[in-house]
C-alpha cells in the first residue's frame, strides 16, 4: 500500500474513533433532550465531575483503604469494577439531585429560561468542581492499559479503539431500551408530547430523572474513555462543547443518529487537522465542528435524523 | 401598570401616555438627575471608577433588554458585539483620528451591523438554536479581529488608543469620564425607554409572545427580528466604545462569552422586558461582583487548596450560576417585579391591596 493511503486510512480511522467519543458525549445531550426538550449546556461539566468523581475513588486513598478493610486484599480488576460501581451510585445520585432541584421546577417553562438554567448549571458546576477538588492538574488513572493497538501498519490509541468499540454496544442497548422495552418507550412518549403522555398515565418527572441518570452515566464512561491516563482538570470540560456540534448534526432526538454524526465530525476534524492546519496555523482542525453546526442550524434545524416539529399558533 | 397616585385623572391621552403625572415625581426625578450627576463630589474616587464601569455595562444590557427581554431573541453575542464597537471605535482613532463623538457612533453602527447579521438566522431558528448561532458570534469574533491586518485592527497585540478630547477638556481621569459616560448613558436610556412605548416597541412585545401570531397580524418579522438585533448591538457598540476609551486599549480578548453570559445574567436578575430591571440587575450583579473580588482574597485562607486566581475564578462562576438559577426558580419576573410591588404597597398604605 503507498504511504498516503496508510496516512489517510489511518487518519480517518482514528478521526472516527474519535468521532465516536464525541457520540457518546452527544448521546447525553441527546437523551436528556429527549425525555425533559432541554438542551443541556452544562454537560461538559457533567462528564467533568463523573470523570472526578471516578478520580476520587480509584486514585485517592481513601475507598481503596475502605475496600481493604472490609474485604481483605481484591485483586485490581474486582476493585475497579467495584469502584466503578459505587461511582456510577454516585453519579446516579448527583443526576437526580440536578434533576430534583433545578429542572424539576423548569417543566413548562419558556425557551429562553431553560437555556439559561442550563448555562447557569454550567457556571456552578466549573466553581463548585473546581472548589471541591482544587484548580491543580491531576493524573486520571489508567483504566486501559497504556500503549497503543497495532492492526498492520495502523496504530490507535488503546482507550479510544476499545471505548470505540464498546460504545457501540451502548449504542445498541440504547437503542433496545428506547424502542423494545416499555420502560424505554414511555420515555420516548415522554420526548413527543409532555401534555399528551402525562395524560396517557406516563409520569413525566419520573421520566425526566430517569433520563438524566441515563445521561450522567453515559457521560461518566465517555469521561473514562476520554480521560484514561490524562490529566484531569476542569478545563476538559470543552468536550461538551465539541459534542454539541454533533447532536446537532444528528438531529437532537435522534439514538442512532449520534455515531453517525460523530464519525461525520471526527473524520472532518481529523482531516482537516492532518491536511488544512498546515495551511491555516491549526485553525481549521477547531474551527470545523462548529462551523459544520452553522451550516446545519442555517440550512437543516432539525439535524439529520431529528424529528421536523410543525408549530401552530 | 404601577398603580396611580391619588387624584390624578386625565383629559388627553397624551396625559395617560406621560411616565410622570404629577409634579412629585417630577421633583423626585430631577432630585435623582441631580444626584448622578454630583455623585464625584460626595463619594470616593474608587466607586466612581466603579460606576464607570457600571455605566458601560448598563448601555449594553440595556440593549441586550431589547434584543432579548423585548423582542424574545436569545443572545448570547452582546460581548462580541460590544467588542465589534470597541474595535471600530479604537480602529477609527488611532487611524483618523476622528474625535470621540464621531468614533463611539460609528463604533454603535459597526456593532449594529455585526449583530444584525447574527441576527438574520433568527427568522428561521429560534430558541435553542438561535443562543448556539449568537454563541457562533462570540467564537468567531476573535479569530475575525486576528484575521484583520494589524494596522486595522491590532491583532494579536491589541489597540492602544488617546484619550477622549473635547475643546480643552481631556477625558483622563475618573471623575472627568463619569460625566461623559452619564451623560451618554442618560442618552441612552432615555432612548430605550421611549423606543418600548412606540410602534417599534409594541411590535417587539407581539414578537416575544408569539411570532407566528404576530406574522399573521402582518408583522414583517424578518425586517423587526433583525431590527432588535441591530438596536441590541447598537447599545453594545456604543457600551463598547465607551470601553475603549476607558482603557485606552482595546483587545480580542477582552469580550469573552463569560461577559456576554453576565450580560443575561444581569437581565435575568433585573427583570425580562423592563428597562428599569436592566439597569437594577446591572447593579445588583456589579455589587456582587465587587464583593467577591473584595471577599475572595479573604476566603483563600479557608480553601488551602485553591490559589487566589482559582479562588477568583471558582467564586464568581459559583455566584454567577446559582445567581441566575435561583432567580430563574424563585423570582423569574426579578427585581424589577419587587419594585412594583413596594411601589404599589406604598401607595396603597395603610391597606394591604384597593
Amino acid at each position: 500500500m503507498p504511504d498516503f493511503l496508510i496516512d489517510l486510512i489511518q487518519y480517518t480511522v482514528a478521526g472516527a474513533l474519535k468521532g465516536m467519543l464525541y457520540a457518546q458525549v452527544a448521546l447525553g445531550f441527546i437523551v436528556i433532550f429527549r425525555a425533559g426538550r432541554i438542551l443541556n449546556f452544562g454537560q461538559g461539566e457533567v462528564v467533568v465531575i463523573g470523570g472526578f468523581i471516578i478520580y476520587s475513588f480509584i486514585s485517592l486513598p481513601f475507598f481503596p483503604a475502605l475496600v481493604k478493610s472490609v474485604f481483605g486484599n481484591v485483586p485490581w480488576w474486582l476493585f475497579l469494577i467495584f469502584a466503578l460501581l459505587v461511582s456510577a451510585v454516585i453519579i446516579s445520585i448527583f443526576g437526580l439531585l440536578i434533576e430534583r432541584f433545578i429542572f424539576r421546577p423548569m417543566i413548562g417553562q419558556p425557551i429562553f429560561t431553560i437555556v439559561m438554567v442550563t448555562i447557569g448549571l454550567m457556571l456552578l458546576l466549573q466553581g463548585l468542581t473546581i472548589a471541591i477538588w482544587g484548580g491543580g492538574d491531576r493524573p486520571f488513572p489508567f483504566l486501559f492499559h497504556e500503549g497503543a493497538v497495532r492492526i498492520g501498519p495502523f496504530i490507535f490509541t488503546r482507550s479510544l479503539f476499545w471505548g470505540g468499540i464498546m460504545s457501540l454496544g451502548i449504542f445498541g442497548a440504547l437503542s433496545l431500551l428506547f424502542e423494545k422495552t416499555r420502560w424505554g418507550l414511555k420515555l420516548t412518549a415522554v420526548a413527543e408530547d409532555h401534555a399528551v403522555s402525562q395524560s396517557m398515565g406516563i409520569s413525566v418527572k419520573r421520566s425526566i430523572a430517569i433520563a438524566w441518570i441515563i445521561s450522567c452515566l453515559l457521560s461518566s464512561w465517555a469521561a473514562v474513555v476520554f480521560l484514561n491516563g490524562m490529566t484531569l482538570t476542569f478545563a476538559a470540560g470543552t468536550i461538551g462543547l465539541t459534542a454539541l456540534p454533533v447532536a446537532l448534526l444528528a438531529g437532537l432526538e435522534s439514538i442512532w443518529g449520534a455515531p453517525v454524526a460523530g464519525i461525520i465530525v471526527g473524520v472532518g476534524e481529523a482531516l482537516a487537522a492532518a491536511y488544512l492546519d498546515g495551511y491555516t496555523e491549526g485553525a481549521m482542525s477547531e474551527a470545523f465542528p462548529y462551523l459544520l453546526m452553522l451550516v446545519i442550524l442555517l440550512v437543516r434545524p432539525q439535524g439529520l435524523f431529528g424529528w421536523k416539529i410543525i408549530e401552530r399558533v | 401598570m404601577a398603580l396611580l397616585p391619588c387624584g390624578v385623572h386625565f383629559r388627553t391621552y397624551r396625559g395617560d401616555r406621560a411616565y410622570f403625572h404629577t409634579k412629585y415625581q417630577w421633583a423626585c426625578f430631577i432630585a435623582f438627575l441631580i444626584l448622578l450627576f454630583t455623585f464625584p463630589l460626595w463619594v470616593g474616587i474608587r466607586y466612581v471608577a466603579m460606576f464607570n464601569v457600571t455605566a458601560i455595562y448598563i448601555i449594553a444590557v440595556v440593549g441586550l433588554q431589547i434584543t432579548s427581554g423585548y423582542t424574545g431573541q436569545t443572545n448570547l453575542g452582546q460581548s462580541a458585539f460590544m467588542g465589534m464597537g470597541a474595535f471600530v471605535c479604537a480602529s477609527l482613532s488611532t487611524n483618523l483620528n476622528l474625535p470621540f463623538w464621531l468614533t463611539i457612533p460609528a463604533g454603535g453602527l459597526g456593532a449594529a451591523i455585526f449583530g444584525a447579521l447574527f441576527g438574520i438566522p433568527a427568522l428561521r431558528i429560534k430558541g435553542f438554536y438561535l443562543a448556539l448561532t449568537t454563541i457562533a458570534a462570540q467564537i468567531i469574533f476573535p479569530i475575525l479581529i486576528m484575521a484583520l491586518p494589524e494596522k486595522l485592527a491590532g491583532g494579536a497585540i491589541g489597540l492602544q488608543m488617546n484619550p477622549a478630547r473635547l475643546g480643552p477638556i481631556t477625558f483622563d481621569s475618573d471623575v472627568s469620564m463619569y460625566y461623559m459616560f452619564m451623560i451618554v448613558m442618560v442618552v441612552m436610556v432615555y432612548f430605550a425607554f421611549n423606543l418600548v412605548r412606540t410602534r417599534v416597541g409594541r411590535v417587539f412585545v407581539a414578537i416575544r409572545d408569539n411570532d407566528i401570531a404576530a406574522e399573521i397580524m402582518g408583522v414583517n418579522l424578518f425586517y423587526y427580528k433583525t431590527l432588535a438585533f441591530f438596536i441590541g448591538a447598537f447599545y453594545a457598540g456604543v457600551a463598547g466604545g465607551l470601553w475603549a476609551y476607558h482603557l485606552r486599549y482595546v483587545g480580542a480578548d477582552q469580550f469573552t462569552i463569560y461577559m456576554s453570559i453576565w450580560f443575561v445574567g444581569m437581565i435575568i436578575v433585573g427583570g425580562l422586558g423592563s428597562i428599569l430591571g436592566a439597569i437594577f440587575g446591572t447593579i445588583f450583579l456589579r455589587i456582587l461582583q465587587e464583593l467577591i473580588m473584595y471577599v475572595g482574597p479573604l476566603l483563600v485562607n479557608f480553601f488551602p487548596n485553591m490559589g487566589d486566581a482559582q479562588m477568583w475564578y471558582a467564586s464568581m462562576n459559583i455566584v454567577l450560576g446559582g445567581v441566575i438559577i435561583l432567580f430563574l426558580i424563585y423570582e423569574p419576573h426579578g427585581l424589577a417585579h419587587r419594585w412594583n410591588i413596594v411601589k404599589t404597597n406604598y401607595r396603597v398604605w395603610p391597606f394591604p391591596y384597593l
